[in-house]
């Protein structure tokens, strides 16, 4: 094939995914198409109502980007490809300073760079949607070779004590529908949000359901982006949002502050003021820890799964049904806060959980710590850039089960 | 004088903690004095400024001010002025801040053209960290990380920013008072990135290490070695040596605008999306 | 205000469903029975394999089934190694990428030496045999085609190998109905050259695999 047809054939990869999108953004609820993780995510955003996007180019989270870049002009929002992604996720931050929603996506190395901008953010309580479509690392790693080795980075990658909200998507669905709950998180709670895909799920096309995003929807009166608006509910929690050009003509600073938005020295009010940054979002695990449990109450080994690993414990369990096995999946959408909760009451029924992950026991350790009083953790990372499969899990499950029999 | 750009100052939040002969107050209040005369409104203008002395004077002004973090402001108030095209941007920096860490910033502003203002207080160190180096510092200079004198040569940051496609670029100094404020005032009513350059005088961490730490002289000789541009036209690269050139160093008002030809490509684009049945036929 | 009226709704109880979704068009071939089907197209960057991955994917979508298309590719634009995955079946998918495939089309030497190993031992091989001149060795079902050779006698055109090839594929194996297959080609292929490309799906969907059986090594 010569130069000029392969760019044909790319070119129209590009325009028969556009093409896909429009159908879905006009004919969301009559048919089932297929639609990349990545396409989707952003289709997510712009139906919750991001109308501010900045990046930087990096696989494998580009196609947000330019599906962001394609469809923002057409409906009255701004996209930049700024230099890099200090530049991208400080443009977004002013654009949340001003009453918008900013957003931006990237992956691991680009996310490393983030980090102190993120730190500002939740300092001035800056709505944020950060997507970081994970790659295997550190440093360059493999592009294409799908990871879940940020997840302490979204965690903890910034310095400093301050909360985190981290959604974790695992398939193409999730990714509209979660890019959809990390902006209402964001405005809500006025902090960033990430959320983690992997490159299997952000590069993957799968069937996406009208009926099924139909159903997960959120509606419109979920969404408030009228400027310096909190909800009522959070009044006591959340801080007055700062907005340029508002009446009050704010004072917006990453020292730590006091109510007038001033840099303060004091020990109490500083304290006072990190505590407050922190449990608005603590306080409300229960809104925000969002999860499935499956065959409920009927397993000895419980498997605890986010991403795409949980999609390898899902067919796992279904094998493990087949061969009689008592396995139940916890199926975590919400990785920060830690859903103490929910892993506490699986950890005190079940005699193992098994966290498979694409790292080496990242959330195996933060489980570990709530379930280890119940329950043997036992966790099972994986780095060579490939997915765990089913067949790995059930090996494990089979192994402790046997190990437990012959004791 | 004081009494009028009073009216932009959070008075209560005096005083500064610049050190005593800084020139810092003096580019302040000769912004403050600009932002007078131009009838800026408070609930459209914004200050953006990123870390170190000079970055401290969001602190104390009372417009919409953001203090950034180290080296981004110039990157936060691209966002801001994308969000809101109607709003004056002020980005206050510094020569670590604005030429150092956020180097990369200042010369992707000047390509886009974006219609920001930024005010560069060129004081050749890191005042706030207790004297390092900073790319303004020229050789020979002494600081506490060149305490055997400088060896690399500065930037010159008009250079850079009219290379980089800056369609405003002038350059003042703090012993410049009346000149600084027509520059700065020119600067915002610009449209399009307009970099002012404005060599300040640091006593404390500059003038001991370099000769005097005297603030009187430090103005004296920024004067002295000043020159307009008319007159450095006509001399060699060796009689400009040491030699600040002031003034409008550059200026073209036709330059196209950023955020003007994001909003007409947006605008097409926008039109084209209503009418998709159009599109189809094509 | 209600905790529960306040959680976006039904993302708690998330997860692809579980129901038998309608077959509308028949699918006739040696995988049109399979409830589950892997197909795994490779060969080197440029070919357009990612494409066909693409209109495969959307022809099982239009069939109302559910899909996972999933790709792997080197840093070249041109050249290099390229695949592209799909797997089709009637339930939701859950694990999402290939784990043996019942379908491999190998359009390239490298890529037939480098992938077979990850057909499964009973499925279909399926080679370019104009590029593919050494087949490796595999027990199962083998087919080689010279794709690109009939591509250019058809049409005079290489570049139409990929819908010949998917046509070849879909008559041959009916892993999803040629009126999906068509709709999908149709949808994909650049404007001007629909003309040429049906020619092409046609002389692919018409090929008679007993003619090109390769005896199992």
């Amino acid at each position: 094939m010569d130069n000029r047809s392969t760019s044909a054939v790319l070119d129209s990869v590009a325009a028969m995914e556009l093409w896909h999108s429009h159908l879905l953004r006009e004919k969301i609820d009559q048919s089932s198409l297929l639609v990349q993780g990545n396409r989707a995510c952003a289709l997510g955003a712009l139906d919750a109502g991001v109308r501010f996007f900045a990046g930087y180019p990096i696989t494998p989270s580009s196609e947000i980007m330019e599906a962001m870049a394609y469809e923002l002009p057409r409906v009255g929002g701004v996209f930049v490809q700024m230099e890099d992604e200090i530049a991208s996720i400080c443009a977004c931050i002013g654009a949340s300073l001003s009453g918008w929603l900013g957003m931006t996506a990237t992956s691991g190395p680009g996310f490393s760079l983030m980090q102190e901008a993120i730190g500002y953010a939740i300092m001035v309580e800056a709505p944020l949607v950060i997507v970081d479509v994970m790659r295997e690392g550190p440093s360059t790693g493999r592009v294409s070779a799908p990871s879940q080795g940020d997840v302490m980075q979204a965690r903890w990658g910034t310095h400093g004590d301050h909360p985190a909200i981290v959604l974790a998507a695992s398939n193409v669905a999730d990714m509209y529908r979660l890019t959809m709950a990390a902006v209402r998180f964001a405005q809500r709670f006025r902090t960033p949000v990430t959320l983690l895909a992997d490159e299997v799920v952000g590069h993957m096309r799968e069937s996406f359901s009208p009926e099924l995003v139909g159903r997960y929807r959120l509606t419109s009166g979920d969404f408030d982006f009228t400027p310096g608006y909190v909800h009522p509910d959070l009044a006591r929690e959340v801080h007055p949002p700062h907005i340029l050009g508002s009446e009050a003509h704010p004072h917006v600073t990453g020292c730590t502050h006091d109510e007038t938005g001033f840099p303060t020295n004091d020990a109490k009010k500083s304290e006072r003021f990190l505590h407050e940054l922190y449990d608005k979002v603590t306080n409300h695990r229960d809104e925000l820890c969002l999860y499935d449990v499956k065959n409920e109450g009927k397993g000895r080994v419980c498997v605890v799964a986010y991403g795409s690993c949980a999609r390898s414990a899902r067919a796992a369990w279904r094998l493990a049904e087949l061969e009689g096995l008592p396995v139940e999946v916890l199926h975590l959408y919400t990785l920060f806060p830690l859903p103490i909760e929910v892993i506490q009451t699986v950890a005190r029924r079940v005699e193992f959980m098994l966290i498979p992950e694409l790292n080496l026991g990242q959330y195996a350790r933060e489980v570990r710590k709530l379930a280890e009083n119940w329950t043997t953790v036992i966790s099972m990372g994986k780095i060579d850039g490939t997915l765990i499969t089913p067949r790995e899990i059930l090996d494990q499950v089979t192994r402790l089960i046997g190990k437990y029999e012959s004791v | 004088m004081s009494l009028e750009i009073e009216e932009f100052l959070h008075t209560e939040r005096l005083p500064h903690i610049w050190c005593p002969g800084c020139g810092n107050g003096i580019v302040t209040a000769a912004f403050l004095r600009a932002a007078l005369d131009l009838g800026l409104k408070r609930e459209s203008t914004v200050v953006v400024s990123g870390i170190g002395c000079s970055s401290r004077a969001s602190n104390y002004i009372d417009l919409g001010t953001v203090h950034s973090i180290h080296g981004r402001a110039i990157a936060v108030a691209t966002g801001i002025k994308m969000a809101r095209p109607n709003f004056t941007v002020i980005v206050l920096t510094g020569d670590g801040d604005g030429a150092a860490i956020g180097g990369n910033h200042l010369i992707h502003a000047c390509r886009r053209n974006i219609d920001l203002t930024c005010v560069l207080f060129n004081n050749q160190i890191y005042g706030m960290t207790g004297g390092q180096l900073s790319p303004t510092m020229e050789v020979g200079g002494r600081a506490t990380t060149a305490p055997h004198g400088h060896v690399e040569p500065p930037f010159d940051l008009c250079r850079l920013t009219e290379a980089a496609g800056a369609s405003f670029v002038a350059r003042g100094t703090a012993g410049h008072i009346r000149q600084l404020e027509k520059l700065i005032k020119k600067g915002i009513a610009h449209p399009g990135f307009a970099f002012i350059e404005a060599v300040v005088p640091c006593p404390t961490e500059y003038g001991r290490r370099n000769g005097t730490a005297n603030a009187p002289r430090m103005l004296d000789d920024e004067r002295t070695r000043s020159i307009s541009k008319a007159k450095a036209a006509g001399l060699s690269r060796q009689e400009l040596a040491g030699k600040i050139v002031t003034g409008i160093l550059h200026e073209d008002t036709t330059a196209p605008e950023f955020l003007q030809a994001y909003t007409a490509d947006a605008r097409a684009q926008a039109e084209e999306a209503s009418a998709p049945a159009a599109k189809e036929q094509k | 205000m209600n905790p529960s009226a306040n959680a976006p709704q039904g993302v708690r109880a998330a997860g692809p469903e579980e129901t038998e979704t309608p077959r509308v068009s028949a699918r006739v071939g040696l995988l049109a029975d399979r409830d589950f089907v892997e197909v795994r197209f490779c060969g080197s960057g440029g070919q357009g394999l990612l494409l066909m991955g693409l209109i495969l994917a959307v022809a099982a979508n239009h069939d109302h089934r559910c899909v996972v298309q999933t790709e792997s590719y080197g840093p070249e634009a041109r050249g290099g190694h390229s695949r592209s995955d799909v797997i089709i079946s009637d339930t939701a998918i859950d694990y999402p990428t290939l784990d043996s495939a019942d379908l491999l089309v190998a359009l390239s030497q490298e890529a037939a030496d480098g992938y077979t190993r990850s057909l499964r031992r009973e499925g279909i091989l399926m080679y370019d045999s104009g590029k593919v001149t050494n087949p490796p060795s595999f027990p199962g079902m083998t087919i080689g085609v010279p794709f690109t050779r009939l591509a250019t006698e058809e049409t005079g055109r290489p570049q139409t190998t990929n819908v010949l090839t998917l046509g070849a594929v879909v008559g041959i194996t009916g892993v999803v109905s040629v009126e999906s297959l068509t709709k999908a080609v149709m949808e994909a292929v650049p404007a001007g050259t629909t003309e040429v490309n049906a020619r092409a799906l046609a002389r692919g969907l018409a090929l008679d695999y007993a003619e090109w059986m390769v005896d199992s090594c």
